[in-house]
This record gives structure tokens, C-alpha cells and sequence, in this order.
């Protein structure tokens, strides 16, 4: 059989989400609407950063009418295990953290007590009465100093702070750097920040048969939270629900699993009657899981022609008090180790890579993961390996790059990169930003009317679609990497997909309908997506890390190719032909050859859910319902070019974006549209990360930034117009031919600004090696600079 | 709890009497005694805007302002916006241009967009953008944005109707 019907994946079809979003209609969390006597969870967070608890006392929260109930660490105790990441990785110090904390708090925003009520408000006046005695006790929140031996222990089964030490290296890695011409040595630091999803983070725990709880969720990660929920509760997984709503962004905090929500569960099923708790930003800057706290030393062996023979990376990152589930807090220590070679040709390498513990907010995912930093700093090498040598920085690139011809080629770390276009998206993007004009007039000067200009490039590689295999060779066994589709052809002849994922934004229910009704061939009006819910369809590892069309779209895929063989079967037999003769297109089914024998859609769903007067072929079973599962490989590898152009005031330091091109490579493209909205929104995140995103705690673990008027976002006067260009060069290693794109636009904003920066200060020779580059730092350097 | 006080404010066109204790904010009252849970909340700090509403036809922060506090006003909410077969051109123009994602904050954008059309009919880009500069949008990295208020501004002084 075969399918001609137009393909509608590739075009940029609007969204069928916007309607009712746009109506003010969505139903995120807390729009659902809840039962009369749902109860509203509010949490007592620790002021201090490390402390001992020596007393809590509830007496007048109770007091209050309408409080139900306030429940300390150890009263959770009783009804959650302590959670934890499983991480199996040698010499990974295992860790555990108490819902609720017990006796001791170890980070500022810390819950150590609950109170019950019967409205939000009451909650939150209960939350005020209870009466909490600590004793501060010594604190270190940074990563350097976490090492030090007279530093404070964070957390008792992590000796001397160190969660874990990661090393590598190939064998002639020092007789690289002993023969080579040049060595650059730099450090990089980058700033702590979150993502900030617009919607905070909240859960509505309803008992309902036949399940014993519906648990609504703002999650990417339904089906590893019912696992985890029924795991730490000590609950039949089999009667647990999880439902995802709409979901107010995510950005991968929202693939962590949280206290509250093992909390807000527990209290549902022991107090029989819906709970629900709403987090607001305060406690959202507290503690969703943080990012980004790293610090990269970085040296480069090099030969006169600027190509790097070795590489050495000295990696350090923040895990924050507990390692954080379900990813734990190597995720950007082996991340970032793994990743920095990026597109280049570096074959002698070595690392040592660690996760630290301090009194700070645990670390996870954040769109991009360690890529923005691990880019900073290979990008940074690249430039300063030009600088020293006098050539181009672009040229620099070009010269390591992997070039399309040698690929499929497996990195120096064993990460297969199947096909690409480093060489390709480089040289586009230098002609679409005029990279060669725009460097001729710096010849002139890079100071014009009052402002240093300068030009960034950030050429990467980005992880995407990571399967089983990726994730054991970070050790994260428990982390399955499949997901699965369910197609069905409904009675009608219309279609129902179900699959593993759970949207936060980037419109699942247009592009997989668009995946489906090609693989089928059926319009894309049939089609109908189905996400979010673990009563609807298989268990899959779900929505993080650039995954959903590579494992999603490669899942309905199998499953739809899976339904158009069973149509093709009943097909043929009630037009008395053979399946392989079976033509689909625009939802009819006909012989090779002679149209007017067809059928449509309907007319087979008839038979196979036995609604008229044939029979099923001998064999074949009732309905039209297929599933099938997708594990990709390894990783799947998309990559991009980024190129800023940046115009720094010499007088106050503010950074201008003057122009931004993007060309980006994520294999076949689903929708186009979507995929520019990604990028540009990520890029903006990069942006606000470049330039003026920064979660501060001081020396004590106080925090400085527990507002948005302290934590700053980019707004619409910050994020520039964007040019955007794609190359499309179809994964051969995955089914369907797609990259994931979720990640790239942070990731290549960060270092593209940083070297902007860097290259419009150039003549001033200051070293920008750290971010966010807001004005303050960078009128300093001018002005130490310019003496 | 006790203490209440009736308020009448009218909500998209109709008039609500109702019974609010003083401190209950504004966007709750929308939320949950109203049920328009197209104003949400993202910050309850007066940053984010994702609750703005048009509080007597000018933009305000619901979560900066207690309902008692809004007596005899009148406001408009998103789900005022479109009728039941059309979107606002407004709402049309952000489906075409792609100009949410999440769709969160949408509702805030879209009542800061009817505020500036209605004032300036004919905003240049930077007007636009300085016109947005309160509402945060953590998903489209805004340039959707300003391409679709841009349009919606031509398809408006075209004469379409909201």
C-alpha cells in the first residue's frame, strides 16, 4: 500500500490551540474547576538557609477558623518517604530530602510546615500564626568555597560537599598540549538563574473513583510523577491518575517533581476530600529548581592555525541542598562535560566534572541545560584562539568544524552526530548578518557615536530526543526515553491520537495532528490530539529536553503506519483485492489504479468495528486502535548558528541588540512557524540570561531577588527582530527524521551575546568572561579600561 | 470571612452585585466568584501583567486591586473580546502571527493592545513595543507579538468591527 495524500508536515499551519486560549478559555490549573470542599494548602518556608528547627508552634494557626489542619515534617513523615534522584554514577553520594524539612532547614525558602483551610486566603493567614523557632547555623552557598574543609556540611551523606566528581580522558591528551604551538587558559562564570514560567507551578489532588486521586498538575512529566507519587506514597500506581492541564510554560522546571506535590496528594487521600495548592511567585523564585551556577576552566592546545588539538575542562556546578528529582544534580555536571565539544573536530580531551552542595535552592532543568555555559565557553576559546592568532573569529570555526561530508562522526565523548550542517549554518548566518561588511567598518573603530559595536557568533550542537542509552551513560537508569502513540480510527473514520507528552506552550495538538494525518493520510481536520492525561494512552518518559517530536512524532508515527496497515488489510478484503494494491489518499482508500473502487475511511472504521454487513477478514481483531513506542537513539543532535550584533554604551554600559540571525538545523521540520516561535522565545530567555537575569543569595543564603522587580526578565524593548533561516538535514538515525528545537534558541543567545560583548570591547582589552553582562559591570570595565 | 461588603461593579457589560470581604483582590473576585478565569495570575507584584484587565477603559493590574476598592467601575475582561463565531481582530491577528504559545499571559497582552489601539490607532513599532514593555512574555520573545498588534492596528482602521 502507499500514501499520496499532500503532506501538510513542513507547512505552517496555524495552531488549533489559539481559539480558546485566546478567549481567555484555557484551563490551566488553577482555572479547573474545583469541588465545594476542597481544602487550600499554604507552606511555611524557612527565612534562613541552614538552621535548626527547635520548635514549631501551631496552636493559634489552629485557632483559626477555617484552618483544618497544620502538618510538620515529621507528620509527613508518616505519609511520603523521602524522596530522591537515583542517579548510578560511581562515587555519587546518594541523598534523600524530606517533604516537609525535619529539624533541619538547608535552604532560604526550605518548607517546613503546612497549613490545611478551607479557602486560600485562610491558608494563608494560618501560614503567618505558625510560630517557628530556629537556630541559624553556619552557611555557604558558593560553589568554590564549598570545598573548602572548614566549610559547613550541607547535607549528611555528602561528604565534604561534593555530590560527585566526574573524569575523562583520552590517552594522549597531555602529549596534545605538550606539542602544542599555543595554550589559552580561561575561567568562565555564569550566573545563577530560573526560568520563570508566567504560570507558577500549583496542583489539585481530587479522590475520585475508579482511580482512588485525580492529580491535576502543572508538570512536563505526568508519567514519571504518577510513578514517583505512587512510589514515595506507597500507593498502587494502578490508582493514581495523573492529568496535566494546560500548562503556563515550563521551560523544564516544570520536569522536576516537587514536595508540594507529594504533600498536596498524601494530604487528599489521608484527609479524603480535594486539596489544592496554588504557588505564588515568591515561593516560585524560592524554590523551583534553579540553574546555571557554574563555573568552567577551560584550557585549548592549539597549533598556529588555530586548530585545536586538546581541550581541558575543569567543571563545577551548583546542585543546591538536595539533588533534585527525578534528574538529580549531575544533570549539568555530565551535561556540560559531555557537551562542549560541540561542532568541532577536538579529538584529545579531558574533564573533570563536579556537582557541589550548598545552602542554596536544589538545581535541575532549564531550557538549554549546561549548553548556554558550556558554549560560552568553548565559543569564548574560539574567539580568544582569534584574537591571539589575528584571525577571524569565524575563520577559527570553520577551521575545527566537523564538515558535512565526515558525518555521520562520533564525538571524542562517543555522541554520535548522524547528519548536520555546522560549516553550512556558520557561513549563512555570516551572510545574512553581513558579517563580512559589518567587520570592515569596525575597521574603522568599534567606538561610533558613543558606542563600542561588536559581533558574536555561537556555532553549537544541541542535544535533543535522548534515549535509554543517553540517559544510562549519564546515570539515569531509571529514566526510560521512549515515549508512545496510540492512533485510533474512530467509527466515524475520524482519528484520535494519544501520545506520551504534555504541552507547556508549543503546540502539541497542531503538529502532531499534522505528523498523524501525513502518516495516515487523512486531512488534518480528522485528527485529533490527546495528551497530558495517564488514563489516555501508554506510559511514556514525556515532555523535557527538546523530546516531543523526535519521540513523540516518531511514536505516532509507528503507531500510525501500524493503523494504515489494519485499514489496508479490511480494505482490501471488502474491495476483493490485496493490501499491498491499496492506494491512500485524502481519506479515501481505492485499488491501484482504479479510483472508483474506493472506500472511505468510515466505511472500513465500519467493518472493523463491525457496523455493517461484512465481516473482519479472518484473523484480524475488532476496532482500529494501535499503539506502538519510540526510543530514539543516543541523542539526536540538531545544531545552529547564532550571530548577535550588539552595540555597548560607553557611557552607561547598556547593551543594545542592534541585530540578531539565527540559522538552525533541526532536521525535518514539522511546522515552521512553531519552530521560529521556539527559537525566538528562546532566544529571549538568552537574552535576559546574557544581559540581566540573576538569582542572588549573599553570603548568609538570604536571598536578594525574591521579587520580578529584583529578578529581571527581558521585555518587548529588550528582545530585538529576529532573521531566521533553516537548513533541513533529516536525522537518518531517527524515524521521521526529526530534531528536537526546544533548547537552541537559549543556548546559542548566551554565548553569541557574551562574544558580541566581548568583541565590541575588544580594543579595551578587558576580559568579559562572566554574566550576566549587565551595565553596572560593564561601565566598570570601560572605565578601568579607558583608565 | 465576616465583615463583608456589597459591591456592584460591572463585569464585561453586566452588572454584579455581590458580597466581597474587603481584602479579596480584584482578580480573584473575577476568578472565583465570577468564574472568568481568562485573567490570571503570574506575580501577584504588579510586574508580570498577566492580570490586566481595562478598569474603566484603561489597563490596571487585578491583582493590585481589591474589589471592594472597584465599586461603581466598570471592567472588561478577555472573555469579553470576542463574540461567540469571531475572534476580535485583535485575538486574530495573535493566532495568525503566532503570537502565543503557552498562552498565559496572552489575556494581559491582548487588553494592553486594545488600550493602545484604541489611544493611537496608527502605533509605529517602537510604540508598540514601548506600549508592551509591562507585560512580560516568557514564551514568544515578543516579535510575534509586535508583528500581530501591528496588524491588528491596519485591520482595526480598516473599519473591521471588534
Amino acid at each position: 500500500m502507499s500514501s499520496d495524500t499532500h503532506g501538510v508536515v513542513g507547512q505552517s499551519v496555524l495552531r488549533r490551540e489559539d481559539d480558546y486560549l485566546l478567549r481567555g478559555q484555557g484551563r490551566f490549573v488553577d482555572d479547573l474547576p474545583t469541588p465545594l470542599n476542597t481544602l487550600h494548602l499554604a507552606f511555611v518556608l524557612s527565612p534562613f538557609a541552614h538552621a535548626r528547627i527547635t520548635s514549631i508552634d501551631a496552636s493559634e494557626a489552629l485557632a483559626l477558623d477555617g484552618v483544618v489542619d497544620v502538618l510538620t515534617g515529621a507528620d509527613l513523615a508518616t505519609m511520603v518517604k523521602p524522596i530522591a534522584a537515583q542517579i548510578e554514577l560511581p562515587g555519587y553520594s546518594f541523598n534523600t530530602r524530606d517533604v516537609l524539612a525535619i529539624d533541619e532547614v538547608r535552604f532560604a525558602g526550605e518548607a517546613v510546615a503546612v497549613v490545611v483551610a478551607e479557602s486560600q486566603y485562610l491558608a494563608e493567614d494560618g501560614m503567618e500564626l505558625v510560630d517557628v523557632d530556629y537556630e541559624p547555623l553556619p552557611v555557604v552557598t558558593d560553589i568554590h568555597q564549598a570545598t573548602d574543609p572548614a566549610a559547613p556540611q550541607v547535607n549528611p551523606t555528602v561528604p565534604g560537599n561534593v555530590y560527585f566528581e566526574g573524569r575523562f580522558a583520552t590517552e594522549n591528551v597531555d602529549a596534545g598540549f605538550e606539542a602544542a604551538a599555543h595554550v589559552i587558559s580561561e575561567d568562565f562564570h555564569s550566573n545563577r538563574v530560573t526560568a520563570v514560567p508566567i504560570e507558577p507551578r500549583g496542583c489539585l489532588a481530587v479522590p475520585e473513583q475508579p482511580a482512588n486521586l485525580v492529580f491535576y498538575s502543572s508538570t512536563q512529566i505526568h508519567h514519571l510523577l504518577r510513578t514517583a507519587l505512587a512510589e514515595f506514597l506507597d500507593v498502587a500506581e494502578s490508582t493514581l491518575r495523573v492529568v496535566v492541564p494546560d500548562v503556563g510554560g515550563g521551560f523544564g522546571i516544570k520536569a522536576a517533581l516537587y514536595p508540594e506535590e507529594f504533600v498536596c496528594a498524601a494530604l487528599a487521600l489521608r484527609l479524603r476530600r480535594p486539596v489544592k495548592w496554588i504557588q505564588d511567585r515568591y515561593g516560585a523564585l524560592l524554590t523551583d529548581v534553579h540553574a546555571r551556577d557554574n563555573h568552567y576552566r577551560v584550557d585549548a592546545a592549539f597549533d598556529d592555525d588555530g586548530i585545536v588539538g586538546a581541550l581541558r575542562a575543569e567543571i563545577r556546578t551548583n546542585g543546591g541542598a538536595y539533588s533534585a528529582v527525578p534528574f538529580g544534580c549531575t544533570l549539568e555536571t555530565t551535561g556540560g562535560a559531555r557537551m562542549i565539544v560541540g561542532p568541532y573536530r577536538i579529538t584529545e580531551y579531558e574533564y573533570t566534572a563536579t556537582a557541589v552542595a550548598t545552602h542554596t535552592a536544589p538545581i535541575l532543568a532549564y531550557r538549554g541545560v549546561a549548553q548556554p555555559v558550556c558554549f560560552m565557553a568553548i565559543e569564548g576559546i574560539m574567539d580568544r584562539i582569534a584574537r591571539r592568532l589575528e584571525l577571524d573569529p569565524a575563520e577559527v570555526r570553520l577551521r575545527n568544524m566537523v564538515p558535512t561530508a565526515e558525518l555521520p562522526w562520533n564525538n571524542v565523548v562517543g555522541v554520535r552526530y548522524d547528519t548536520g550542517s555546522f560549516v553550512e549554518s556558520l557561513e549563512l548566518a555570516m551572510e545574512m548578518a553581513n558579517y563580512d561588511e559589518f567587520r570592515a567598518s569596525q575597521a574603522q573603530g568599534r567606538l561610533v557615536d558613543g558606542k563600542y559595536r561588536g559581533i558574536g557568533i555561537c556555532s553549537f550542537t544541541e542535544v535533543s530526543g535522548t534515549g535509554a542509552p543517553g540517559w544510562r551513560a549519564r546515570g539515569l537508569s531509571r529514566l526510560p526515553g521512549f515515549d508512545s502513540g496510540t492512533v485510533k480510527v474512530e467509527p466515524t473514520g475520524k482519528v484520535t491520537a494519544f501520545v506520551s507528552h504534555a504541552h507547556s506552550g508549543q503546540g502539541h495538538f497542531t503538529t502532531f495532528a499534522q505528523v498523524v494525518a501525513d502518516e495516515l493520510g487523512v486531512p488534518l481536520s480528522d485528527v485529533t490530539v490527546v495528551e497530558g492525561d495517564t488514563a489516555a494512552g501508554p506510559y511514556g518518559t514525556n515532555t523535557f529536553a527538546s523530546r516531543s517530536a523526535v519521540t513523540g512524532g516518531g511514536a505516532l508515527i509507528r503507531a500510525s503506519e501500524k493503523a494504515r496497515l489494519k485499514l489496508a488489510r479490511i480494505a482490501a478484503f471488502m474491495l476483493e483485492s490485496t493490501p499491498e494494491d491499496i492506494v491512500v489518499a485524502d481519506g479515501q482508500m481505492h485499488v491501484a489504479g482504479v479510483p472508483s473502487r474506493a472506500l472511505s475511511f468510515a466505511e472500513v472504521a465500519e467493518t472493523a468495528y463491525a457496523m455493517n454487513t461484512f465481516d473482519l477478514p479472518e484473523g484480524e481483531s475488532f476496532g482500529i486502535e494501535e499503539t506502538d513506542f519510540y526510543d530514539p537513539p543516543l541523542v539526536t543532535m540538531a545544531n545552529a548558528t547564532h550571530i548577535a550584533q550588539v552595540a555597548v554604551d560607553a557611557a552607561d554600559g547598556t547593551v543594545d541588540i542592534e541585530g540578531y540571525v539565527v540559522v538552525h538545523d533541526c532536521g525535518r521540520v514539522i511546522n515552521p512557524m512553531i519552530v521560529d516561535g521556539q527559537v525566538m522565545g528562546g532566544v529571549a530567555q538568552g537574552i535576559g540570561e546574557a544581559l540581566m537575569e540573576e538569582f542572588v543569595y549573599d553570603s548568609d543564603g538570604q536571598v536578594r531577588t525574591a521579587t520580578l522587580m529584583d529578578y529581571l526578565l527581558p521585555s518587548s524593548v529588550d528582545v530585538p527582530n529576529f532573521q531566521i533561516a533553516h537548513i533541513e538535514s533529516p536525522s537518518i538515525d531517527t524515524v521521521g527524521g526529526f530534531k528536537g528545537v526546544g533548547e537552541g534558541g537559549l543556548i546559542g543567545a548566551v554565548p553569541s551575546i557574551v562574544n558580541a560583548v566581548a568583541d565590541a570591547l575588544a580594543d579595551l582589552e578587558v576580559n568579559v568572561n562572566t554574566k550576566p553582562l549587565r551595565p553596572a559591570l560593564l561601565s566598570r570595565l570601560i572605565r578601568e579600561a579607558s583608565g | 470571612m465576616t465583615d463583608e461588603c456589597e459591591v456592584t461593579i460591572t463585569v464585561n457589560g453586566r452588572n454584579r452585585r455581590s458580597r466581597v470581604e474587603p481584602r479579596r483582590l480584584l482578580v480573584d473576585y473575577l476568578r472565583h466568584d465570577l468564574g472568568l478565569t481568562g485573567t490570571h495570575i503570574g506575580c501577584e507584584q504588579g510586574v508580570c501583567g498577566a492580570c490586566t484587565v481595562l478598569l474603566d477603559g484603561r489597563t490596571a493590574r487585578s491583582c493590585l486591586h481589591f474589589a471592594v476598592a472597584v465599586d461603581g467601575s466598570d471592567i472588561r475582561t478577555v472573555e469579553d473580546l470576542a463574540s461567540l463565531d469571531d475572534l476580535h481582530p485583535i485575538q486574530e491577528m495573535f493566532h495568525q502571527k503566532h503570537a502565543l504559545q503557552c498562552g498565559f499571559c496572552t489575556p494581559g497582552f491582548l487588553l494592553t493592545t486594545v488600550e493602545l489601539l484604541e489611544s493611537t490607532p496608527d502605533p509605529d513599532e517602537a510604540a508598540i513595543r514601548e506600549a508592551l514593555m509591562n507585560n512580560v512574555c516568557r514564551c514568544t520573545g515578543y516579535a510575534n507579538i509586535v508583528d500581530a498588534v501591528t496588524e491588528a492596528a491596519v485591520e482595526l482602521r480598516r473599519g473591521r468591527q471588534p
